[in-house]
């Protein structure tokens, strides 16, 4: 009877162990996998650390667009290197959470893509020298991140955002001022046609657009230090006041983009039911799901006299230095092979669609609104984006949203709007 | 011998738990105490500066995080009263002679199974997408508008949606308490000629209020924790009208990268929680009647 119980126990206790066993399997897995969520299992790359060589090395990055590619790209370098290279997906909403909570916990990952700049800069502990990689010297001047004169982050391109338009509804030379765009969008609208389309998701609603009153300012970096200090405000700067002149016409003559998505703004241009986007060249891949029948150019918001389209670094890749030195010797050597094996040179160009940034790199062929980003950059007429470079971090979602979305909804003017922004500033900046 | 195994069997299912609340809950909170007095970003490589009680002096002059509460107060309130008036309502009507009960409370129990973010997608598309085109059709554009829109009827709509989802589950929890109730009490009640009201006032209330107890308190708790709806139907807009206080603390914490004030508030949030559902148990525990 005794002996009975005991072994029921120890079958009951066997088996509930063995259950959690495998319960602990199945998360990993499921972790590894999945594109969202904020758990974080044990990872992999904590074991490879012990190990004396590196079998595998893992990239997360936060370029949605280009991950089926990568994927490709990763079963490449498999074949020829014999390294294993897994790519975690991202849904690009909270990559950077995803990736601090896991830098955070040790289990970071090889590889991964930052922002140049205050991104970087909060993450600069975690940023391993990359300056001894060979093409470091033909990357494009002033395109590769730089901390303490050491090269951390490598560019994955350049990307430009303005006003893509039809050509076959909007005359872009009749289109430079301020007041010739107001009409447009008028005009647009007599004729049964959506002159302009921002959409609801924050950096397309107000982040991009908000982007180029700053970047017109002379010193777009002192600027943002005196507006969280009080000493300017935007209600008293004349690019403002230019822009919130155009937003209030948007609000006015436009559908309301807090019921546009990404999806319907793209599609409604793609099919003609918009005669002009704010967008970049990245928006291009998303006109491939139509038969876009007009040709498409991308022209400066022309707010104040802008003549330039925004252009910059949008993502680097950076290595991390907290995984053991045979692993960060792999990730530089995989971004070695990805800027200069013809494998790697061909992704670049022809998969992901990039605009090279480093010498040696040719691109034969490039999407319309790719062409235009060359073009004004060839002419120099492009500006920074403070954006990314100087507002305060997560200021775009957090705060300047909200503001966005109660300008959208109510009746207030133009200059409520930029006393609010000024104000969403000042408590963004000072929080920090 | 019989005590020893007992105790055997109590440790074999209470121990691991212990173990996985202990480490998963108990430790991290404890930490996450002295992370509330320091300032830093949540990196472990980066600096933390003692704070002292700063992080909590400065909730006070939060007007966003004081607007926060105000809409997860109201959220709770409206969402609480609802659920359970409907909840209790359904049970009612499925505890009856009704022929399609079965399948009535299959139906009503549905939406529980769906997770909140999905619920939060689909509902998404209808307060925007569907209502417009419905009051596009009808004409009757003051009710049907895009509801998400406006910050009074967002709230309204993550009260909908809430409710959608729990009132189901509280159902559950409300027609087992229905289905104690012994029949005797019952009919005893009848020969004494008590009516529908009094019925339902008198005898079947009091007899089920250990499920108002724990319907209470699930549906208060995750009223007040809601989250995940919060984050697909509205993500907080617009203009911060449904910004509850988990999505505060979330973007606190991993959009602003304030580790140690957004800990602070989650303290704050927690005793709050902590000290209305204790207060709500007690009350309600003390009308629980002993049979």
């Amino acid at each position: 009877m005794r002996m009975k119980k005991m072994f029921r126990i120890l079958l009951t206790s066997a088996f509930i162990t063995a259950l959690m066993l495998t319960g602990c399997g199945k998360t990993t897995d499921v972790d590894k996998t999945e594109t969202s969520g904020t758990t974080s299992g044990t990872k992999e790359t904590t074991q490879t650390s012990s190990e004396p060589a590196v079998t595998k090395i893992v990239i997360f990055q936060s370029k949605v667009e280009i991950v089926d590619q990568l994927k490709a790209l990763a079963a490449e370098y498999q074949k020829e290197k014999g390294i294993e290279v897994e790519v975690w997906e991202t849904t690009g909403d909270d990559y950077l959470q995803q990736l601090k909570i896991r830098l955070g916990n040790n289990q970071g990952p090889t590889l991964f893509s930052l922002a140049p700049g205050s991104e970087s800069e909060d993450l600069k502990a975690y940023l391993a020298d990359l300056s001894d990689l060979s093409f470091v010297s033909g990357i494009a001047e002033n395109m590769a991140d730089e901390k303490d004169g050491k090269v951390v982050g490598i560019p994955y391109t350049v990307e430009g955002f303005g006003v893509v338009y039809n050509k076959n509804l909007i005359d872009a030379s009749k289109v430079t001022t301020a007041d010739e765009f107001i009409s447009m969008l008028k005009e647009q609208q007599g004729a049964g046609v959506n002159g302009f389309s921002l959409s609801q998701e924050s950096y397309f609603l107000i982040g991009h657009i908000l982007n180029t009153p700053f970047a017109l300012q002379e010193d777009p970096k002192t600027f943002v230090e005196q507006l969280i200090v009080g000493e300017v405000t935007m209600q008293e700067t004349e690019e403002f006041i230019e822009f919130a002149k155009v937003m209030e016409a948007v609000r006015e003559y436009t559908n309301n983009p807090l019921e546009v998505t990404y999806d319907k703004e793209t599609g409604d241009f793609a099919t003609g039911k918009s005669a002009s986007i704010h967008q970049g060249n990245w928006a291009y891949g998303m006109f491939a799901d139509y038969d876009v029948d007009f040709e498409m150019a991308m022209m400066p918001l022309p707010i104040s006299g802008n003549d330039s389209l925004a252009v910059s670094v949008p993502a680097g890749w950076y290595v991390n230095s907290q995984v053991s030195e045979a692993e960060i010797q792999a990730g530089k050597d995989f971004l070695e092979w990805l800027y200069t094996s013809e494998t790697g040179k061909r992704y670049i160009t022809e998969e992901f669609g990039f605009i090279p940034v480093v010498e040696g790199i040719e691109s034969s062929e490039l999407d319309p609104l790719s062409q235009a980003v060359n073009e004004f950059t060839a002419a120099g007429k492009t500006i920074p984006w403070p954006m990314n470079s100087y507002w305060p971090a997560g200021i775009v979602d957090v705060y300047l949203v909200p503001v966005a979305q109660e300008f959208f909804t109510t009746e207030m003017t133009g200059e409520e709007f930029l006393v609010k922004l000024t104000e969403a500033f000042v408590q963004a900046g000072q929080n920090q | 011998m019989n005590r020893k195994s007992d105790r055997a069997w109590y440790a074999l299912f209470v121990l691991p738990l212990i173990f996985v609340f202990t480490t998963v809950v108990i430790i991290p909170f404890l930490i996450g105490i002295g992370y509330s007095f320091v300032s830093w970003d949540g990196l472990p490589l980066n600096e933390k500066v003692f704070v002292g009680m700063n992080n909590y002096i400065r909730l006070f002059s939060d007007k966003r995080f004081l607007s926060s509460i105000t809409h997860t107060l109201l959220f709770t309130v409206l969402a609480v009263v609802i659920i359970n008036v409907l909840g209790l309502t359904f049970a009612l009507i499925v505890t009856s002679q009704l022929k399609t009960r079965n399948i009535a409370r299959t139906m009503l129990f549905m939406p529980y199974l769906i997770g909140g973010l999905i619920l939060g997608f689909i509902w998404r598309f209808i307060f925007t997408d569907v209502f417009k085109a419905v009051g596009e059709a009808t004409g009757w554009t003051k009710v049907f508008f895009s509801w998400l829109l406006n910050g009074d009827y967002a709230l309204i709509a993550l009260v909908i949606v809430m409710t959608w989802q729990m009132a189901g589950y509280i159902m559950i929890i409300y027609i087992t308490g229905i289905q104690a109730i012994p029949d005797d009490v019952v009919e005893a009640a009848k020969v004494d000629g008590a009516g529908f009201w009094p019925m339902l006032l008198r005898v079947k209330f009091p007899l089920i209020m250990p499920s108002f107890t724990i319907s209470l308190f699930m549906t208060l708790s995750n009223s007040f924790k809601i989250y995940d709806v919060n984050v697909s139907l509205t993500q907080g807009g617009p203009n911060n009208a449904t910004e509850m206080l988990a999505m505060n603390i979330y973007n606190e914490i991993f959009s602003l990268n304030n580790y140690g004030y957004g800990q602070a508030k989650a303290i704050v949030f927690f005793i709050a929680v902590a000290f209305i559902t204790l207060i709500q148990v007690s009350l309600t525990k003390k009308k629980e009647v002993v049979m």
